[in-house]
């Protein structure tokens, strides 16, 4: 019986430690200032990309991931960070677009800006639609 | 004595019962209603509404937008308000791509599968499209038709189909037509708390801006309805799930709703979500009761 007690009270910590840990990623995503946290020249490449991958994976749990042009942001943050440790310039991303598998260079600063801008603003939209959802209701606060 | 208690108690249990059976779809139909209020309004005069047509030529305000659109015209989509657009899809209507796909979704309706079983004992009626999707309060989820018809695969010991095109497709514009045919309109229940909080999630949902160019759905169906892009109009959320599945040009084949909305989410910059998904599921429901008792007119054409 306290065994069956010790993994309950084990796994609601878990529950609630998760559920914080998901808002304040959320809140924190909201805060930052896109520009400033991912300019490639101010932090260093792998602190970017570091920073994509945190934010785009809570994106993805919540169903809200970037796609641009047939790449998903996951896509992004996966070629980018290999790219940076093969120190390749350059990023050759893959995806398919009707059955062919299509290729779209960038530059690796670049891809990293874009994978970390990307993953953030996902998030900044979610907490803004928060407030911002109602305003496009007819009947509600939809004014026309 | 005790007669008359048990009597009057039952009587108090079914009025509270009915009552509040009412009551779930209020916020919907209060929804429904604005929408509708806003859509007439909106069309009524296009010359003279000229501000929510921006991008729109005089020519186009004055000779293409037909005048005091009502609610029923809105099943057309688009073609509600682009009569040069009518009459093109008039033309393609006489000699209609998708015929041959409600004669296989027949042949499929009855076709045995492996265990002797059809999806007649899944689907004793065939004019049901109007009732998708529903809220299956013992899943505590909404069900689609698409996911209906997997689950009866599956009860039956059949894989799952494509959720988009090709066979699941073909039954749902066999289902459509014996809708219309019967002459059955969108009837959407939102009968428990549970299923008016799944309606809430899907209208929230509809209105959220997502995606990397920050459109939420009812940017371009409800604020951007009618509005121009490129040589196309967008459709309004009214009416937008009477006419499912669609043949569409652009697909040079049949897809079902949930194929369409995954364009609108790639359209949106967003990693388009699972047919199955809860997530679109919810949204379905939403768009559905929007349209509720709208007549069933699928399948039909879009570009």
């Amino acid at each position: 019986m306290k065994r069956l007690h010790k993994i309950l009270l084990t796994a609601g910590l878990g529950v609630l430690t998760m559920g914080s840990l998901q808002a304040d990623l959320l809140q924190d995503a909201a805060a930052a200032d896109v520009k400033k946290v991912c300019d490639v020249q101010a932090n260093g490449l792998d602190k970017v990309l570091a920073t994509a991958a945190m934010y785009n994976a809570e994106a993805v749990k919540l169903g809200i991931e970037f796609k641009r042009l047939g790449v998903t942001n996951s896509n992004y943050v996966k070629t980018t960070t290999e790219a940076a440790k093969a120190k390749k310039k350059e990023v050759v991303l893959e995806y398919k677009k009707k059955g062919k598998v299509k290729k779209q260079k960038l530059a690796t600063d670049y891809a990293a800006w874009r994978a970390c801008s990307f993953a953030i603003r996902a998030l900044q939209q979610k907490a803004e639609a928060e407030s911002t959802w109602r305003l496009a209701v007819p009947g509600d606060g939809y004014k026309y | 004595m005790l007669l008359k208690v048990v009597k009057i108690s039952a009587l108090v249990a079914i009025t509270a019962c009915t009552l509040n059976a009412g009551s779930f779809n209020t916020q919907a139909e209060k929804d429904r209603q604005a929408l509708v209020t806003y859509m007439e309004a909106k069309f009524k005069d296009a010359d003279k509404n000229r501000a929510f047509f921006p991008y729109s030529s005089d020519d186009e305000l004055k000779n293409n937008f037909p005048k005091n659109i009502k609610e029923k015209d809105f099943a057309l989509g688009s073609y509600a308000f682009n009569s040069r657009g009518k009459s093109q899809y008039d033309d393609i209507k006489e000699m209609p791509p998708y015929e041959d796909a409600i004669d296989a979704g027949e042949e499929l309706y009855g076709k045995k599968f492996a265990n002797g079983k059809s999806f007649k004992e899944c689907f004793p009626k065939t004019d049901i499209a109007g009732n998708y999707p529903y809220f299956d309060d013992k899943k505590a989820a909404v069900v689609t038709l698409t996911a209906a018809i997997n689950d009866c695969l599956v009860a039956n010991g059949e894989k799952k189909w494509n959720e988009k095109k090709g066979k699941l497709a073909k039954l749902q514009a066999y289902f459509s037509f014996q809708s219309q045919e019967a002459g059955k309109k969108l009837d959407i229940k939102i009968d428990s708390q549970a299923a008016a909080d799944a309606y809430e999630r899907g209208k929230k949902e509809y209105y959220s801006q997502r995606g990397y160019l920050k459109l939420s759905c009812a940017t371009c169906h409800v604020q951007g309805a009618g509005q121009r892009v490129r040589a196309e109009y967008m459709s309004p959320l009214l009416g937008q799930v009477t006419h499912f599945p669609v043949f569409r040009l652009k697909w040079n084949s049949l897809g079902t709703l949930e194929r369409r909305m995954n364009g609108c989410n790639k359209d949106q910059g967003e990693n388009p979500h699972k047919p199955k998904s809860k997530w679109m599921k919810e949204l379905l429901y939403f768009m559905a009761y929007m349209s509720n008792g709208m007549a069933v007119d699928g399948p039909d054409i879009r570009k």
